[in-house]
């Protein structure tokens, strides 16, 4: 078996399982088990950066999406009530007129994203590691600090929307 | 060259993209909608990282983007989260049809 071969069968096996829990996510009426097809969903991304060469990326999103964003959801999903509710606006007499306007888009999507092509010089080869540490800490060093204060004011912000008032 | 070309990546992008669209417009439940804004944004990462390390650019001007895309949708998640839960103190309910007293 040769090495594209294995690629591509990875490829179509991440496809699958990012399309299907992503599927599952908008389908699924229990929100638990949303909340962890989606966790499923960034997994299956992270094989996807690793397939891209950019490992780094992949670490960050193991790490912060299936880590971090996750648990947040869940305990979203366990704060609050859990009720079975009909979809707004699945399965109405539109839906045959909704096709019609998505289908064209759908095509026309289809048919531009395979016209795009890789670049005839060889990329980035190797470790993205050192060309994205130099890229962020040089030459966007300003946004990062941009960055910092944003998740400062973000968690500020979280706590005090969620403090309970003390003469309550 | 790799055996997978670019625009595969870009269409399974753009279908990741468009169920996140379709789950924020369907999905009722503040929670679901803020999973579904994850799934747009961690659609785009992937078109992001894709054309970054196949366009043949040196640097990594893409996973840069993409490494802030992660802040804001880090923020993003926290605030809404509390967003949710603030007005789930107020109103017993995170179905944002019912969440209409701000409505004109």
């Amino acid at each position: 078996m040769s090495y594209g071969f294995v690629e591509s069968v990875v490829f179509a096996l991440l496809t699958i399982g990012i399309i299907g829990a992503a599927a599952g996510i908008v389908l699924l009426n229990r929100i638990t088990g949303a909340a962890l097809l989606m966790a499923f969903t960034f997994l299956c991304m992270a094989g996807m950066f690793v397939l891209l060469g950019a490992e780094t990326i992949a670490a960050f999103q193991v790490l912060i999406y299936v880590g971090a964003i996750t648990v947040l959801i869940l305990y979203g999903v366990m704060f609050t009530p859990q009720r079975d509710r009909a979809y707004g606006l699945f399965f109405q007499k539109q839906t045959p007129l909704a096709a019609l306007f998505v289908a064209p888009i759908a095509i026309f999507v289809a048919l531009y994203a395979t016209t795009f092509r890789d670049a005839p010089t060889a990329g980035a080869k190797g470790s993205d590691l050192v060309p994205l540490a130099t890229s962020v800490f040089r030459d966007y060093a300003f946004p990062f600090e941009v960055a910092s204060v944003l998740l400062l004011a973000a968690m500020i912000g979280a706590i005090v929307l969620v403090k309970r008032d003390e003469d309550e | 060259m790799s055996a997978i070309p670019l625009g595969a990546f870009i269409a399974v992008s753009a279908v990741l993209f468009f169920i996140g669209v379709a789950g924020v417009l369907v999905r009722r439940n503040a929670v679901v909608i803020l999973m579904c804004v994850e799934l747009m944004l961690n659609a785009t990462n992937l078109a992001l990282v894709a054309f970054s390390r196949r366009a043949g650019i040196a640097d990594e001007r893409g996973s840069v983007f993409v490494v802030f895309i992660f802040v804001v949708a880090a923020a993003e998640v926290a605030v809404g989260l509390a967003i949710v839960l603030a007005s789930y103190r107020n109103r017993p309910t995170v179905d944002v049809d019912e969440l209409h007293s701000m409505k004109g």
